[in-house]
Formats: C-alpha cells, sequence, structure tokens
C-alpha cells in the first residue's frame, strides 16, 4: 500500500460534539427503554389475551426489522401520518427509545419468568399474599437477573444510534461522514470514530462479564 | 391523509430484485460468517497466546463498534488501503462476514465452554485417542447445543444487511427509499419494506424457540 | 504368570489439591485378580480420587500403581510429571456417577465409538456385539434410543455396557447408584451381581451398605487418605477391630434404621 496516514488534519472539535449528541440519545433512549420496557413486559404478560395481543405485536415488530428501516420510517411516516413535527433529535430518542423498551420488555419478561417455581412455592407456604410474593419475590429476583441484559441492551443501542447519522441528527457517525468527506481522509477518520465508540463500550461489556461471572459463581 | 397501497404493485418488479439482494447477500454471509467464526471461536480457546490475543481483539472491536461504520470503514478505506478496486457486492460480503464472524465465533466459544468435563473423562476412561474425542465428542455436542443461537445470529444478520443501502447497495432497504424518494410516499413504501422483513425474519425467531425445544427434549443438551 | 501375583498394586500414592487438601497420604492397596473390593469411608476420605487415580483420570504427586505385573502410573515427586501407561489404561472400564454418556449418540452408537475407533474393529462386528450385551442387561429394545430417552437406571446399565464392549481386565464403580431414583438401584446393582458371578474383578465405591455386603470379597475403609481397615465383608462390615470404622459403620446404619 502507498497510503500515507495523515492523522493531523483530523480535528476532534466537531467529533468531541457528535460524541455528545450521541451520549444525551442513548442515555435519553435507556431511560425510555429501563422504564418503558418494564411497563410493557408487565403488559405483554397480560393473562387477557386482548391486551397482549397488541404489545406483543409492538415488541415483535420492533425485533423482527432492521433499526434502520425503523428510524427512516419514524423520521419520514410519523410526521405524515400523525401530523406531529419533532426536532430531529427528539425524533431519534424516541425511535431509539422504541426499540429498546421492545429488546429491555423481552429481557424482562425472561427474567421474571425464569424465577424458580419453588421461589413462589415458597411465598405461598410462607402466607405472602399475591401481591407481596411479586413484590417481595419476583420483582427483586427477576430485576437483578435482567441487569446484565439491560447493561448489552443498552450499550447495543449506544452502537445503533450511529444509523440516526443517516436522517441527519449530528451525532458521532454524522460528523465523522462530513469530517471524511471535508478532509478526504476516510481512512484516519473512520478509524477514530471506531475507536471512540469502542472506547465507550468496551469497558462496559467488561462490566457485563464481569456481573456475569460473579453471578454464576453465586449460583453455584 | 389518504394511503394508497396499490402504487407498491407499480413498483413490484424492482422491490423483488432489491429483496433479491437482501437475501443473496444475507446467505453469502451466512454460510462465510459461520466458518470465520468457529475457527474463530476455536482460535480463542487456542493454547498459543499470539492467536489467542489476536482472534480476541478482532472480536471484541466489531462487537464493540457499530456495524454501520465498520461498513464505512470497510467502503470508503480498505479499497484505499490495498489499493484495488472492490464491487459493492464484494465489500458487503466482507463487512457482514467480519461482523457474522465475531458474533458467532462467541456462539461457538460459549457451546464449546458448555460440553462438560465429565465428558471428557468418559472419553479417557473409553481410551479415546485426542482427535476422536474432539471430532466425535465434544465437537457434535458443542455444535447441536450452537445451532439456536446461531439461528438467532442470522436473524441479526439479516437485519443489518439492511445497513448496505447506507453505501449505496441496491438492496431491499435502498430500493424502497428510492422508491419512497421519487414518489413521495414514504408511508406505503417503508410500512411495506418493513413488512417484509418482519415476514422473514419473525418466522425465523419463531423457528429458533421450536429448534431448541427439539434439541432439548432429544437430546437434553 | 501365577494366579496368586496382585493384579493391581498402589504404592504410596501421595494426591493433593493446592497446597493444604491432601487426599491420599501414602496409600498402600494390593488386589488379586478375581478379587471384588468394595472401597467405604467418609466424604472426602479419598475414595473416587483413588479410583479416579485408578483410571488415569488424576495426576499424582508420588507413587506408582502396577497393572498385572506392568508399570502402569507412576511419579516421582509433586514438581514431576505423572507418566501414565495409556496402553495399559485400555484395559481398565470405568462408570461414573453421573453415567456420562453421549448425549448427542444413540444407544448403540455409544457402545461402538470405542470399539470402533480405538481398535478398529469393523462397524458390523462391534454392533452385533452391543446388541448381544444389551438383550443381555434387557436392554434389547433400547438400542436407538437417545439417552435422553432412557430412566437413570437404564442410562447406568447402559454405561456399564459401554464399558464392557472393550473387554475390561478391571472394572471401577464410582457410585453408580448415588444418583439414582431408590427404586430404579435394584436393576443396577443386579447388573454388576452379573458381573461379579463371571469373575470379573472390580473396584466399588459405593455408599450403599446393603451392596457392598452383598457384592465384596474384600472391604476397605479408607479415611483421612488412608487405608483405616481391610478385611473379609463379614469382618469389617460386622465386627470392625478399627474404632473409627466401627463410628463409621455405627453412624451408616443408625441413618438407614
Amino acid at each position: 500500500m502507498n497510503y500515507t496516514f495523515d492523522f493531523q488534519s483530523i480535528t476532534f472539535g466537531p467529533l468531541w460534539e457528535g460524541l455528545i449528541v450521541t451520549l444525551e440519545l442513548t442515555t435519553a433512549a435507556n431511560i425510555i427503554g429501563i422504564v418503558g420496557g418494564f411497563l410493557l413486559a408487565l403488559l405483554i404478560m397480560s393473562p387477557v389475551a386482548v391486551v397482549r395481543m397488541p404489545f406483543m405485536l409492538f415488541v415483535e415488530f420492533f425485533r423482527c426489522t432492521p433499526a434502520i428501516v425503523q428510524i427512516v420510517w419514524f423520521f419520514y411516516c410519523v410526521p405524515m401520518l400523525f401530523n406531529v413535527f419533532l426536532g430531529s433529535m427528539t425524533m431519534g430518542i424516541l425511535a431509539l427509545g422504541f426499540n429498546l423498551m421492545a429488546f429491555n420488555a423481552e429481557a424482562y419478561r425472561a427474567a421474571i419468568q425464569a424465577v424458580p417455581r419453588e421461589q413462589i412455592d415458597a411465598g405461598i407456604a410462607l402466607g405472602l399474599n399475591p401481591l407481596q410474593r411479586i413484590l417481595y419475590i419476583v420483582l427483586p429476583t427477576a430485576f437483578r437477573a435482567s441487569i446484565p441484559v439491560l447493561l448489552t441492551n443498552g450499550i447495543v443501542i449506544f452502537q445503533q444510534s450511529a444509523l440516526v447519522a443517516i436522517v441527519a441528527v449530528q451525532d458521532l457517525m454524522y460528523q465523522g461522514k462530513t469530517l471524511a468527506t471535508e478532509t478526504y481522509r476516510p481512512i484516519e477518520t473512520f478509524t477514530v470514530v471506531a475507536l471512540i465508540y469502542f472506547a465507550v463500550s468496551f469497558p462496559v461489556t467488561q462490566i457485563v462479564g464481569y456481573l456475569e461471572r460473579r453471578r454464576q459463581l453465586l449460583m453455584s | 391523509m389518504a394511503l394508497d397501497f396499490s402504487i407498491i404493485l407499480r413498483f413490484q418488479d424492482a422491490l423483488v430484485l432489491g429483496l433479491w439482494m437482501t437475501i443473496k447477500l444475507t446467505l453469502i454471509c451466512i454460510v462465510l460468517g459461520c466458518t470465520l467464526g468457529f475457527v474463530v471461536g476455536l482460535a480463542r480457546t487456542s493454547r498459543n497466546v499470539l492467536v489467542r490475543a489476536v482472534s480476541s481483539i478482532y472480536v471484541e472491536f466489531f462487537r464493540g463498534t457499530p456495524v454501520l461504520i465498520q461498513l464505512f470503514w470497510i467502503f470508503f478505506c480498505l479499497p484505499l488501503i490495498l489499493g484495488v478496486e472492490l464491487s459493492n457486492l464484494a465489500s458487503g460480503v466482507i463487512a457482514l462476514t467480519l461482523y457474522m464472524g465475531a458474533i458467532t465465533s462467541e456462539t461457538f466459544r460459549a457451546s464449546l465452554k458448555s460440553v462438560g468435563p465429565e465428558q471428557r473423562d468418559a472419553c479417557v476412561a473409553l481410551g479415546l485417542p485426542n482427535r476422536v474425542q474432539i471430532t466425535n465428542v465434544i465437537l457434535p455436542q458443542a455444535v447441536l447445543r450452537a445451532i439456536p443461537t446461531l439461528l438467532s445470529n442470522c436473524v441479526s444478520l439479516f437485519k443489518e444487511s439492511a445497513l448496505v443501502s447506507a453505501v449505496g447497495m441496491a438492496d431491499l432497504m435502498f430500493v424502497g427509499q428510492n422508491i419512497s424518494n421519487n414518489t413521495a410516499r414514504p408511508v406505503e413504501v417503508l410500512t411495506v419494506v418493513a413488512l417484509i422483513y418482519f415476514a422473514i425474519a419473525f418466522p425465523l425467531t419463531r423457528a429458533v424457540t421450536l429448534v431448541e425445544g427439539r434439541i432439548l427434549k432429544k437430546l437434553a443438551i | 504368570m501365577s494366579n496368586t501375583a496382585p493384579l493391581v498394586k498402589m504404592r504410596n500414592l501421595h494426591k493433593s489439591y493446592g497446597p493444604h487438601v491432601q487426599v491420599l497420604k501414602g496409600l498402600d492397596i494390593e488386589m488379586k485378580p478375581g478379587e471384588r473390593v468394595v472401597v467405604i469411608g467418609p466424604s472426602g476420605g479419598g475414595k473416587s480420587t483413588l479410583l479416579r487415580v485408578m483410571m488415569g483420570l488424576e495426576k499424582i504427586d508420588s507413587g506408582s500403581v502396577t497393572f498385572a505385573g506392568k508399570p502402569y502410573i507412576s511419579s516421582e515427586s509433586a514438581d514431576t510429571k505423572t507418566v501414565i501407561d495409556t496402553d495399559v489404561r485400555r484395559s481398565i472400564g470405568m462408570v461414573f456417577q453421573h453415567y456420562t454418556l453421549f448425549p448427542h449418540l444413540s444407544v448403540l452408537q455409544n457402545l461402538i465409538l470405542a470399539p470402533c475407533k480405538v481398535r478398529g474393529e469393523k462397524k458390523a462386528s462391534a454392533m452385533q456385539r452391543g446388541q448381544a450385551l444389551l438383550e443381555r442387561f434387557g436392554l434389547g429394545a433400547k438400542a436407538d434410543a437417545y439417552p435422553a430417552q432412557l430412566s437413570g437406571g437404564q442410562k447406568q446399565r447402559v454405561a456399564i455396557a459401554r464399558a464392557l464392549m472393550l473387554d475390561p481386565k478391571l472394572m471401577l464403580f464410582d457410585e453408580v447408584t448415588s444418583a439414582l431414583d431408590p427404586e430404579l438401584v435394584g436393576e443396577v446393582e443386579q447388573v454388576i451381581l452379573q458381573l461379579a458371578n463371571q469373575n470379573m474383578p472390580m473396584m466399588i465405591v459405593t455408599h450403599d451398605m446393603w451392596f457392598a455386603k452383598n457384592i465384596a470379597s474384600r472391604v476397605i475403609f479408607c479415611a483421612g487418605g488412608v487405608v483405616v481397615e481391610d478385611g473379609p465383608p463379614e469382618q469389617v462390615l460386622g465386627s470392625p477391630k478399627e474404632e473409627r470404622t466401627r463410628d463409621f459403620i455405627d453412624r451408616v446404619f443408625h441413618i438407614k434404621h
């Protein structure tokens, strides 16, 4: 190869601004995802089929279509269908937040259903009423069990947030693309951008790995 | 506003072509990616520190960065570094194969680890040589256990393949966006595109549960 | 070799896990051909380790084992490599507490894997022998079943058949009925008694005193990593000489009654 690297021409100012936007998107989407996902999980576990069905469809739809399709759909179709015009940042947060809500709802549901039957039996044997069983036995166990998956989903949404660059939200990816075009230095720019994403996600995945190992140790 | 889904019928052929590109790309990368993932999964359990380090860095890096930037990097940077022109399809295949290789290597690694030490004890007690232990006992069990997760990985790949539209490959998403821009009918067109993706991915996710149940029932592994 | 020459000769076996846990502290056992040795003793006393060492599954710190007059296992000290003669190892078979059948292979495939791969036996002949063995153990109809479709007792009988396919000169049974439901214990013990009638030499670790009494030609009480008492079953189980043996036997029987 006869390419001469030149990292000098990369200005970190815009990248820094982009990273802030990316982190804002991620944080907001995670708040929606963690809170909304829990409510959604309760709805998809409803014993009433009429309540359950539409929400299950909602979850499955987000899990079974590409995130980029969801985001593009959201940006083009929501304003036309519902006549609402929100800022692109708000749109980005909502699109990512809904996506995360669906994935987190599944995580909560799996964790709640994985609470061993004996635990609930023990609750009955100790005379706890159904609400007490849910509050004191099922939810604390389930919530703790779902933390690693919630963290993983949270970091996935951090990565997926790069997709909003396609609909012109000025996040890290968008700034990287612009910089690459302006400087004619795609290799340096995209490498640096990739490293920034990596530097944020890698520590979190390590923490998840640690939590899971500790959990397995405690269980055995 | 009035919706008119009949508009889709006019672009049926283009959408089918786009879908075909999506499916072709996904299938090629499933085959190449699983092969790569299997080799890398083994490499990560290697005794050689260098082999282990290189394979770990590859996997962590591809799992730790957005697929979109991987794609951009391979489309715009790899040709510069290699000094050769890469066709769109070739770049797409390279990018998605590397992505698939990284996620399936984790699947293979976990399933290899899940074959318990007592299976090795049994092999030793039966005097099975090392090669037979690996090819006839450890690997078949590991692969069987990996199948449900591999299927999920395939669904993920199918979904991520829509990203190639962002670098101008004429897949389903790209064709859909083009039609939507040209007709100014994004609601109808993009909804149909989403439904097509859903119609393929959803049955596959159900199949995962089904296959998992089968394997569990028959082999209890 | 004369008939009374020992089949197994263990000399001064030492084994520890880490610096603080010593499981075998200079174990000496000799076993004659045709003997059926039952090893009893408290948990952590080294019984299972003894069997695992004998199978060549565990390294030892020091000591040696000879089998049918041939050197089998030896190690000078904790820092040296444990030398295990794999040819000798092939004449020993072992059955484990948790069956350890290969879950991805059918019953008959479990049986023929080792004969075909280790001895290069023709598949047809191995299948014939396997089927015959299964018939003998009352499992003829299960040849094509997968382990997950069998009861614990059936699994354990398959595991015994699998080990016998290699015509072992010594069989090791490591708590083979401990994981079974009580009503399934009998069918497995019957199969082992059947082997005993054919004079198969065996070494058995068990908690089942009834079984021990019925199958043993000799009982060894093992505790704290050494042999505490060694003799015919009537003596060790009936009127033990050592205080520790008596304590153990009393406690086991008191729990039973």
